[in-house]
């Protein structure tokens, strides 16, 4: 279960997050949605400790993400996937060698040979080839390195996942490809993920169990994808009205 | 102009040290476990020593060469000929071999790194290292900076013999009646060990200094493309004010000696 407590986050001057109440339960897939720079990748920084709050905290599995100690935050990401919007492969290694990095941690004795087959069956998961291990990530295509980042995220075995921007960028084949990867790997692993989007395709029709939009730092929606499609609420309605029709064009 | 505003230079500062304090502070922490970087520094040592050779041997040359002409063009007539050897070893082995090679070095190894982690961190991976459990500090900064300490006392000695074997040569040919036995005798007159020590543990410190910069500026870096550019050239100004600060703070423990 992660909870995000009262969270504030400025940069600056600019108020990002002003007091975000969120709750994700196990097993769960939210989606986090809401108009550009509303702080939706901040916030899910904040799941795992690679943002500061200036007030308030994040509660993973019973675990305070501000009061913990090193070794207490280690074990935290241990437990979490991170998908990053441009996947952020280490370009000076091998599509192996990313892998492997996830495979092992800081002091793990697997050598990089150990860890090819179990490699070899994390790109099957992601339907990439064997081949594309020994390739570097700048010769790998922009839906392929999502799908390595992908491969990397869950090669730890996590019990959450994180998807920041996982469609951004991609065709519309591709997005479709990623949100079908999303699905099958969050029902295979049984995790609970947050995916960040401001896809309402990837939000209403693939599988997501709840929405919460994000406006001027707050939730100001939390609920079913019928229920926000359904809202009062002009915020929300404005949201979807917009965000559909930008789709459209 | 507000106070704010005027204060905002020293404020920088400020926090650069603060964040240099820490960042020390981190490899420290790391150091006494080999098994995290030893591989990967000694491989960074093994490319930066490698690659930079060629460059750091041409320059330092390029230093001996110009030393013995000048004082070449400046002692004729008024001192002897021999002192131009003195000069040179002097120049050469406390000054301009580990100051030369440190320059080189931040060019082009302190840019490089700078510009490496930069990038990474605009590109978020630096944030997919802490994702995964892994420190930066030991994965991308405790490599760099041993490997600068690894590589650079041998890389000064061999740019002091570079500087002192051009210095003999050119002096020969450009300085009128300086024969080869004038130079090795002003050389010999003038060395002790003591000297050569110190352009050693000069190297360390610069090699030291060169490498931490290089990371410590270069984990500040964000901002796009345009960030990472200035980044680079910030790390490359700021090591290059640094290793003269140094090279001043330095000079006692010759005197000393």
């Amino acid at each position: 279960m992660i909870e995000f407590r009262n969270l504030k986050k400025k940069f600056g001057d600019h108020s990002v997050l002003d007091g975000v109440d969120l709750l994700v339960r196990e097993g769960e897939t939210l989606a986090l949605l809401g108009p550009s720079g509303t702080g939706k990748s901040v916030l899910l920084k904040h799941a795992i400790g690679l943002l500061e709050p200036d007030e308030g905290d994040v509660i993973v599995d019973g675990i305070s993400i501000t009061r913990a100690s090193s070794f207490e935050l280690a074990e935290v990401r241990r437990k979490v996937g991170y998908v990053f919007q441009n996947a952020a492969l280490f370009d000076s290694l091998t599509v192996a060698e990313n892998l492997w990095l996830a495979q092992n941690d800081e002091n793990g004795k697997r050598t990089l040979p150990d860890c090819r087959e179990e490699a070899i069956e994390l790109l099957g998961k992601v339907n990439l080839k064997p081949a594309v291990l020994d390739k570097y990530p700048a010769e790998l295509s922009g839906g392929m390195r999502k799908r390595v980042g992908v491969a990397r995220a869950i090669a730890s075995r996590p019990r959450y996942l994180l998807w920041d921007e996982p469609t951004t960028g991609l065709d519309p084949v591709n997005a479709d490809n990623i949100d079908e990867l999303i699905m099958e790997v969050s029902q295979d692993l049984g995790v609970t993920s947050i995916v960040v989007t401001h896809d309402l395709d990837t939000a209403f029709e693939v599988f997501i169990d709840r929405i919460a939009l994000l406006y001027e730092g707050k939730v100001r929606a939390s609920a079913t994808p019928a229920e926000i499609l359904n809202s009062e609420d002009p915020v929300v309605k404005r949201f979807v009205r917009r965000t559909r029709i930008e789709a459209q064009r | 102009m507000s106070l704010k505003r005027l204060l905002k230079p020293f404020r920088a500062g400020l926090e650069r040290t603060g964040r240099a304090t820490l960042l020390i502070w981190a490899i420290l922490k790391v150091l006494p476990r080999p098994r995290l970087y030893l591989s990967s520094a000694l491989q960074h040592a093994y490319v930066i020593g490698i690659q930079s050779l060629p460059l750091v041997l041409f320059i330092a040359a390029l230093g001996g060469a110009v030393t013995s002409q000048q004082s070449g063009a400046q002692f004729t007539g008024g001192l002897p000929l021999w002192v131009i050897g003195s000069v040179l070893a002097a120049s050469v082995i406390t000054e301009l071999g580990p100051l030369l090679t440190a320059i080189v070095m931040t060019a082009r190894v302190g840019a490089s790194i700078a510009a490496e982690l930069a990038s990474m961190q605009v590109t978020e991976q630096i944030d997919a290292l802490r994702a995964m459990g892994r420190d930066p500090v030991a994965f991308l900064v405790v490599p760099r900076v041993v490997a600068g300490i690894i590589v650079f006392p041998p890389l000064v000695v061999l740019a002091d013999a570079s500087g002192l074997f051009a210095g003999w040569a050119v002096g020969q040919i450009a300085v009128d009646g300086l024969t080869s036995g004038d130079i090795i005798y002003g050389m010999r007159y003038y060395f002790r060990p003591w000297s050569l020590i110190f352009s050693v543990i000069k190297g360390t410190v610069f090699g030291f200094a060169v490498a931490f910069t290089a990371c410590l500026v270069g984990l500040e870096g964000g901002g796009g493309a345009e960030g990472v550019g200035k980044t680079t050239t910030a790390a490359v100004v700021i090591t290059i004010v640094m290793l003269m600060v140094l090279d001043v703070l330095l000079a006692p423990v010759l005197k000393a000696a």
